[in-house]
């Protein structure tokens, strides 16, 4: 749109990401999966990657990776275990090489504990930790490395929760890893912020496939009632917000967490 | 996914649209499809706005409005009735961030000046989102409301206190009326601009300014006007269905941290 600040992307055109180059890891789960699609429908090129080599995680990527390419994206899938920051390396840096470079990076790995604080083992703890906040930190570096090293900035988006901001009981280490990532976010954003790579964070409120709603006895869907929304909310009206922090528009925007939860956040 | 941001056949009332983040917003949700009420205090630039969106192909209308009038406020939304036949998105961002008080010891703002800020800045906001929610709920299709707040009700901001505590309230408002307004399906959200440009540079000393400010954001420059269009279009449009009660900020990553002259650690150690 012609403006008196010039021929700036400022309208609807503001969100075409057609020629960008994005990664989604962690495009097995519903949010992973909305960001790949939601990025390939804004134009993208999409490469999708699973946080583990488990077999059914794999496939489920693969999936996602199908859709986009019938979308006509370039598009291909990949596998890395999260929680080892060099496989992560190895990985990133194949995909910049196939693509040509990264510009946009999503973080979606997400692995729940429902579980009594006093009851959580050091294993349980300690992987909740790696495959949330270690598992995106490991990304963003590898990823950050080439997006600094390309010179031409970058976007950002780690997936995390209300539970990174407010807290719920039985679920003391996936409150402290998402916690964990909003502020991550932050460093990250303030640090990269002078090289043009913005980051940020959406946090997810009660989800449709909400681990914390899902695994949890029927009467956990009560918390549903709290939501000002009287819903749970979809996977795919997450992805709008996505296109829009992976666009050149959002240039001005860093180091926000920027809550998808159907007004949740407004009561706790 | 384009056309979940698309505005078509919705009309807005935007207040301050004749200049600035206003004007910039205005053209963004014309751009994506809406048509605009245009309000300011000043005809001649709300006229231009409200061209330059009819240019888009577009309906647009210009009002004079002075927002510390709830009837004014109530006059946009009867005019976007009667223009087009209703209101879909209430963008209530007239404010006056001036600097009342910057030179003045505390005892030195009277109280005039202290409750024109607040009119100016916090009661607006009430009193159209009052018009706009009543005449929504009237035409049972729901709608969207968009305040504009200020990064500088989130910190000490002593060059005009009142208008910080004003736009603390804006955000303290936002909240409460998504909470009241949910059950319509009206949703309600606010922006929190940082440091953002109304105008592009218009000589070498705004220049040297604005790079001056800069340095001390991540970003390390001030916002420019128009980055305020796409998220306004995000918040006004199906896309952000499942958002309300929020305050977005677009700062450069202000808030963040780094709003220091160092913003960095010295690095020490590792291997």
């Amino acid at each position: 749109m012609k403006t008196e600040w010039g021929g700036v992307r400022s309208g609807l055109d503001a969100f075409d990401l057609t020629g960008k180059r994005a990664l989604v890891i962690g495009a097995g789960n519903p949010a992973g999966r909305a960001a790949a699609l939601a990025l390939g429908e804004a134009g993208a090129d999409v490469v999708v990657c699973a946080t583990s080599t488990d077999g059914d995680e794999v496939m489920a990527v693969k999936r996602v990776q199908q859709e986009i390419a019938k979308m006509g994206r370039r598009s291909s899938s990949v596998a890395c275990d999260v929680t080892l920051g060099t496989g992560v390396q190895v990985t990133v840096r194949q995909v910049a090489k196939d693509l040509g470079g990264i510009d946009v990076l999503v973080n979606a790995p997400k692995l729940f504990l429902g579980k009594a604080a006093d009851a959580i083992t050091d294993v349980e703890w300690s992987r909740v930790l790696q495959v949330n906040l270690f598992g995106t930190f490991h990304a963003c570096r590898a990823v950050g490395k080439e997006m600094l090293k390309q010179g031409g900035g970058g976007r950002i988006v780690n997936v995390a929760s209300v539970l990174g901001e407010r807290a719920i009981a039985n679920a003391a280490a996936y409150c402290a890893a998402e916690a964990g990532i909003l502020n991550l976010t932050r460093a990250l954003a303030v640090e990269w912020g002078p090289r043009g790579v913005t980051v940020n964070a959406i946090a997810q409120g009660w989800m449709e496939h909400s681990a914390a709603i899902g695994d949890l006895d029927p009467a956990a869907n009560q918390t549903v009632r709290f939501v000002p929304m009287k819903r749970a909310g979809a996977a795919d009206e997450i992805g709008p917000l996505v296109v829009y922090l992976a666009s050149d528009a959002s240039g001005y925007i860093s180091g926000q967490t920027l809550f998808v939860d159907g007004g949740l956040s407004t009561h706790l | 996914m384009l056309e979940r941001f698309r505005l078509d056949g919705k009309v807005a009332v935007v207040t301050g649209a004749g200049r600035g983040l206003g004007r910039q917003m205005a053209l963004a949700l014309a751009d994506a499809g809406a048509d605009v009420v245009c309000a300011a205090r000043t005809l001649e630039q709300i006229e231009r706005t409200a061209a330059d969106i009819r240019a888009l192909g577009r309906r647009a209308v210009a009002q004079t409005a002075d927002v510390r009038d709830s009837k004014q406020c109530d006059a946009l939304v009867q005019r976007a009735a009667d223009e087009f036949g209703g209101i879909d998105i209430m963008l209530s961002n007239a404010g006056i961030g001036d600097m009342r008080g910057a030179n003045a010891e505390l005892w030195d703002v009277g109280d005039d000046d202290w409750r024109d800020t607040l009119d100016v800045n916090l009661s607006s906001a009430f009193y159209c989102a009052r018009a706009a929610s009543k005449r929504m709920v009237e035409q049972g299709r729901g709608g969207v409301i968009i305040n504009v707040a200020s990064g500088t009700a989130l910190r000490a901001y002593p060059m005009s206190f009142g208008y910080g505590a004003a736009k603390a309230g804006v955000i303290a408002l936002t909240k409460s009326l998504s909470a009241m307004l949910v059950k319509h399906d009206i949703r309600v959200n606010c922006i929190i601009p940082g440091f953002v440009r109304q105008a592009p540079a218009r000589n070498e000393q705004e220049q040297i300014f604005a790079q001056t400010r800069g340095r001390y954001i991540p970003a390390q420059r001030l916002g420019e006007a128009w980055e305020l269009g796409p998220l306004a279009i995000y918040l006004a449009s199906d896309a952000s269905r499942y958002v309300t009660g929020q305050g977005f900020v677009i700062d450069g990553g202000g808030l963040a941290g780094g709003l220091a002259p160092m913003g960095f650690a010295p690095v020490t150690g590792g291997s």
